[in-house]
């Protein structure tokens, strides 16, 4: 497993979030649509990030794709957090994956930025998990 | 065919001239107990900050007026499967002196024999309530969740994985208990 290979299933994980943010939002309101454009506008940021870090090791950055599948219909605010907590769980895991490489910069940059969407999961789903990232 | 038994064994290094350092190649095993591998020694410390981590919140929640109790007893439930995880990872030869005294926790509960670890940084003892009670299991966990991502740097990579995750666990508490505050 290479770095550019984590990074980049890093970007991707970025790039499906920020396709589904733009889902979610459209069915909440109030606060939690608040809180669907902060972490939109986050996930923006950390693909900015790796974006910068895969170009830097000589690579291209895997474009996002127009279109991703979504893991169940949403259709009102219920079903919009649940996405947002999943799409949350596929970035941890991705930064997870970051944390196998040997390079010590790499793993504790995978290590903190896998805290974020970490503690997004939870906000969503209203209640912390145990083991972020890995299968309890 | 020569089937030779555990007790026959030094006899027949005996009689052919060998002493049993020759029959290895490492450390002598009849030497004495070899020294720990850097990973367990990570390891061994990962597991006295969980334990001094659980010992606080069983002080505190047995206290029994921390403000959010419940959030407290499931986030020192999450502990106690931390803990659980951290142990099933290390497998010591018996009659291998631990670092600290067990801690466990049952049922999301603290058990009443609960004890801290010495010299844990977490600090329990005594009865605190309130905004106090809070802001000590906010930094310690905060604490922890720093340590986790230090510790990781120079373990196998699933080890490395664990320890992330944890502290990315410990990082989702720091958010829940500011909530609190």
């Amino acid at each position: 497993m290479t770095a550019i290979t984590v990074l980049q299933a890093a970007l991707e994980a970025e790039n499906a979030a920020i396709y589904g943010y733009g889902v979610a939002g459209a069915y909440l309101a109030g606060s939690g649509q608040a809180a669907a454009i902060r972490d939109w506008n986050d996930h923006n940021e950390a693909r900015d990030t790796l974006s910068a870090m895969i170009t830097q090791l000589g690579a291209t950055p895997t474009a996002a794709a127009a279109f991703y599948a979504l893991p169940f219909p949403v259709h009102d605010a219920r079903t919009a957090r649940a996405l947002a907590a999943y799409l949350e769980d596929g970035v941890t895991r991705a930064y997870l994956g970051v944390v196998a490489v040997d390079n010590l910069r790499l793993r504790t940059f995978g290590a903190l930025a896998m805290q974020a969407p970490a503690r997004r999961a939870a906000f969503w789903r209203g209640r912390t998990e145990p083991f972020p990232g890995l299968i309890s | 065919m020569l089937l030779a038994s555990a007790a026959t064994v030094p006899l027949l290094l005996a009689a052919s001239g060998c002493r049993s350092s020759d029959a290895f190649d490492g450390p002598d095993p009849l030497a004495g107990r070899p020294r720990p591998g850097h990973d367990v020694v990570v390891l061994q410390a990962a597991i006295a900050a969980e334990e001094a981590l659980v010992a606080l919140y069983v002080t505190v929640t047995s206290a029994g007026s921390a403000a959010g109790s419940e959030l407290l007893k499931s986030l020192l439930a999450q502990h106690g499967q931390h803990l659980a995880r951290l142990r099933a990872a290390l497998v010591l030869p018996p009659g291998t002196v631990t670092a600290s005294p067990e801690v466990t926790v049952s049922a999301g509960f603290a058990s009443p024999g609960a004890t801290a670890s010495p010299g844990g940084t977490a600090g329990a003892g005594g009865q605190a309530d309130g905004r106090d009670v809070v802001t000590r299991l906010h930094a310690a966990e905060r604490a922890s969740a720093a340590a986790g991502v230090r510790r990781l740097g120079t373990v196998e990579p699933a080890l490395a994985q664990l320890f992330a995750s944890i502290a990315a666990c410990d990082a989702t508490h720091v958010a829940a208990l500011a909530a609190l505050a």
